[in-house]
């Protein structure tokens, strides 16, 4: 299976901290990788390097073959993103963010009932799509932000705790989207906290300390229990170092 | 793409309430200003129109009077409305509005309004050129302040990024956006300025092509303006990381190349090139004409004598043609004196603009910290209301104190003789003495004119628009 993305000795200093210190990863085809790890852990950092908005100090990142740094507009046309807090315009109803983003990313538009029909593919309904995202929860973002990823049909999907403040039902819809998503071909790879979920849709699960990948992990080989185990003994060691 | 990021611009425009807030003061400003303009200028053109009527009546029915007596009561020359003094005065309030065309003298113009106002009068400098280059500049900050640093605060310039849109395709949006609101208040401004000064100033009516041409002009230099003023809100909001710090920069700017620099720009040059007093410009002038008076021995007085001659009876004629002519003596030193006395007024005169146009040299040089002190000059010019404008009808104003007094001289010459000033001319003559018909420089002269100062605006702004798109060449941590 294609390898779409691919981290090779992937370092980035901000002055002397190191954020991320000789990281390997791969994310093929149909994949989802969760990334596990404590706040600093270099999670987010490692997504930022994958989009572009940050240069590595050495290493480097593939999308599908191609160097981030040298093709930064091919790679991401074939990237969707979603937030931890998926940005939207609050004088637009969801709809309209919608439109506006898939224009930008597609550089083509939709009609209406097709982009309905992706707020529909991600539980939103139509009177909600149709108010300004100022009344919006944070939910209701985060499923507009899915919609925009959905519309742009990326290679890969790169989110970084797209589940937090999520309620249990929005969450569990969420991850179903995401699992069929990858069933389609989509490599998504996730940052999360969240433990249970990522066991539950990830094909691999790395745990991420002090920049590093420390453990790359099968959802089938460890429970829930063992998981929660290795995490927080990674956990504890980080806090003694 | 583009249309996608100006649709939503200015859905976000209209819904976020920033159309009614800047609009209404931006529009009521404007209103003011063009109420102001046409009141005071309106008010003008018939205060000219009238002096004019009146001025012609009382000389062509002054009846019979000594020529040398009327060249002393003489007429006014009286300056026309500029084509656009209502939309940008100009200079028009400190420079006088009426030559008394009197013999023997050059006088400067009359009946400055700057003298006569009163304190509440000073709202007549209110002017839609005035309002235009302190609010345009604000309604773009106003508009485009947030337009890079809000989306990078509230997370959506990561968004748009990822997406695959280029920070150059969302500058070029914003820039649009920005640009084309405030070039429709530019295009309502000008084109109702152009539109009002038609039907408004009958007393003066403009050709039409010559009001179109200036307001295609003024809405270009503006508008290169705008541009500049636009690229340079989008560069400082894209540069800082918070759209607070985007407007205080922003209106410190403002502050600093709007307000300040132009002004002070003006009282320097005072200083670098001052301008002389009356009574010291008055001083050296009998000075000057003293020094320069001929000797009526002295051949060139003879020849001048001659030319004087021969001109009032329109042919050449021979020494012993002229002896045996039963012509005024006197009036022929009189015309000889006005011919040598007008080239030294001339001369000094032009010593005296040419101090104006140093001190304007002066402002332009400034501009180069700031091209809204360029722009000034290039609306002036295009309204017609510059210095150069004034220094024309000046010129003009003395050619035609030249052609009355010597109609009046020879009408002396040739229908008295000896030395006396007894003859009376007849009461029809007066209305024979040419009628002063000012027309202002073309167009085209003010451009001729104005090169420097265009190629500062064009200069500014297109330095800012390649600095914007520079920065959008992936030189910003989004």
């Amino acid at each position: 299976m294609r390898e779409l993305l691919l981290a090779q000795n992937l370092t980035k200093k901000f002055k002397s901290n190191s954020a991320l210190c000789d990281l390997n990863l791969t994310v093929r085809e149909s994949e989802i990788l969760c990334l596990l790890g404590a706040n600093g852990a270099g999670k987010t950092t490692t997504i930022n390097l994958f989009l572009g908005f940050l240069k590595p100090t050495s290493g480097k990142a593939f999308v599908d073959g191609l160097d981030v740094c040298e093709n930064l507009n091919e790679v991401r046309k074939k990237l969707a993103y979603v937030p931890e807090q998926v940005s939207l315009y609050p004088s637009l109803t969801g709809l309209e963010n919608l439109d506006y983003f898939v224009k930008l990313s597609l550089n083509n538009r939709l009609g209406k009932a097709e982009l309905q029909n992706l707020l529909d593919r991600v539980g939103l309904n139509k009177s909600a799509a149709n108010k300004r995202v100022n009344g919006y929860s944070k939910g209701m973002r985060q499923k507009v932000g899915l919609a925009i990823s959905l519309a742009k049909n990326a290679q890969a999907l790169l989110l970084d705790e797209p589940l937090s403040g999520l309620d249990p039902s929005a969450a569990n819809e969420f991850t179903t989207i995401l699992r069929n998503l990858a069933d389609q071909g989509t490599a998504v790879l996730m940052a999360t906290h969240d433990l249970f979920r990522a066991r539950e849709i990830a094909d691999r699960i790395g745990i991420m300390k002090s920049g590093s990948l420390v453990k790359d992990l099968s959802p089938t080989s460890v429970d829930q229990s063992t998981l929660e185990e290795i995490y927080l003994q990674q956990m504890r060691d980080t806090e003694l170092v | 793409m583009n249309k996608a990021i100006i649709a939503k611009e200015f859905t976000e425009i209209v819904r976020d309430g920033r159309a009614i807030v800047l609009f209404g003061i931006v529009g009521l400003l404007l209103l003011l200003g063009l109420v102001t303009g046409f009141s005071t200028e309106s008010t003008r053109s018939q205060t000219v129109f009238d002096a004019k009527v009146a001025d012609a009546e009382v000389f062509n029915a002054q009846g019979a009077k000594n020529p040398h007596s009327a060249a002393h009561f003489s007429r006014m020359a009286h300056k026309p409305v500029a084509p656009f003094s209502a939309f940008d005065p100009g200079v028009s309030a400190y420079v006088g509005q009426v030559v008394w065309l009197e013999g023997h003298y050059r006088n400067p113009a009359m009946f400055r309004a700057a003298e006569d106002a009163t304190e509440l009068g000073r709202l007549e400098n209110f002017s839609l050129a005035g309002v235009l280059i302190l609010i345009i500049p604000l309604l773009v900050i106003l508009l485009g302040y947030g337009s890079i640093a809000k989306e990078r605060e509230q997370g959506t310039l990561r968004q748009i990024i990822s997406s695959g849109t280029s920070l150059r395709s969302l500058l070029l949006g914003k820039f649009i956006t920005v640009f084309s609101i405030s070039f429709a208040f530019l295009v309502f401004t000008i084109v109702l300025a152009a539109v009002t000064s038609l039907f408004v100033f009958e007393a003066s009516s403009q050709p039409f092509t010559d009001l179109f041409l200036r307001s295609v002009s003024l809405l270009f230099v503006y508008g290169l303006y705008t541009a500049f003023v636009t690229a340079t809100t989008l560069f400082i909001s894209a540069i800082v990381q918070e759209a607070k710090n985007s407007l205080l920069i922003l209106l410190g700017l403002w502050t600093v190349m709007v307000v300040s620099l132009p002004r002070l720009s003006a009282s320097i040059a005072e200083k670098v090139y001052p301008s002389p007093q009356s009574s010291e410009f008055w001083e050296a002038m009998d000075v000057r004409l003293s020094e320069n008076r001929l000797d009526s021995s002295s051949a060139e007085y003879v020849a001048a004598e001659r030319a004087v001659i021969e001109r009032a009876f329109g042919k050449k004629l021979t020494e012993s043609e002229i002896e045996n002519l039963a012509i005024n003596a006197r009036g022929v030193r009189l015309e000889v004196s006005e011919v040598i006395d007008s080239e030294i007024y001339t001369a000094a005169y032009a010593e005296l603009f040419k101090n104006y146009a140093n001190q304007k040299n002066f402002r332009r040089l400034l501009s180069i910290f700031s091209p809204t002190i360029a722009l000034q000059h290039l609306s002036q010019a295009f309204s017609g209301t510059d210095v150069n404008a004034h220094e024309h009808f000046s010129n003009e104003a003395e050619r035609q104190r030249n052609k009355i007094v010597r109609v009046l001289n020879e009408e002396l010459i040739i229908n008295d003789s000896g030395e006396n000033l007894r003859y009376l001319a007849p009461p029809e003559f007066w209305e024979t003495v040419p009628e002063f018909e000012y027309e202002y420089p073309a167009l085209k002269i003010a451009w001729r004119q104005s090169g420097a100062d265009f190629f500062i605006v064009f200069a500014w702004a297109l330095f800012s628009i390649v600095a914007m798109f520079w920065l959008g060449k992936g030189r910003l941590e989004v």
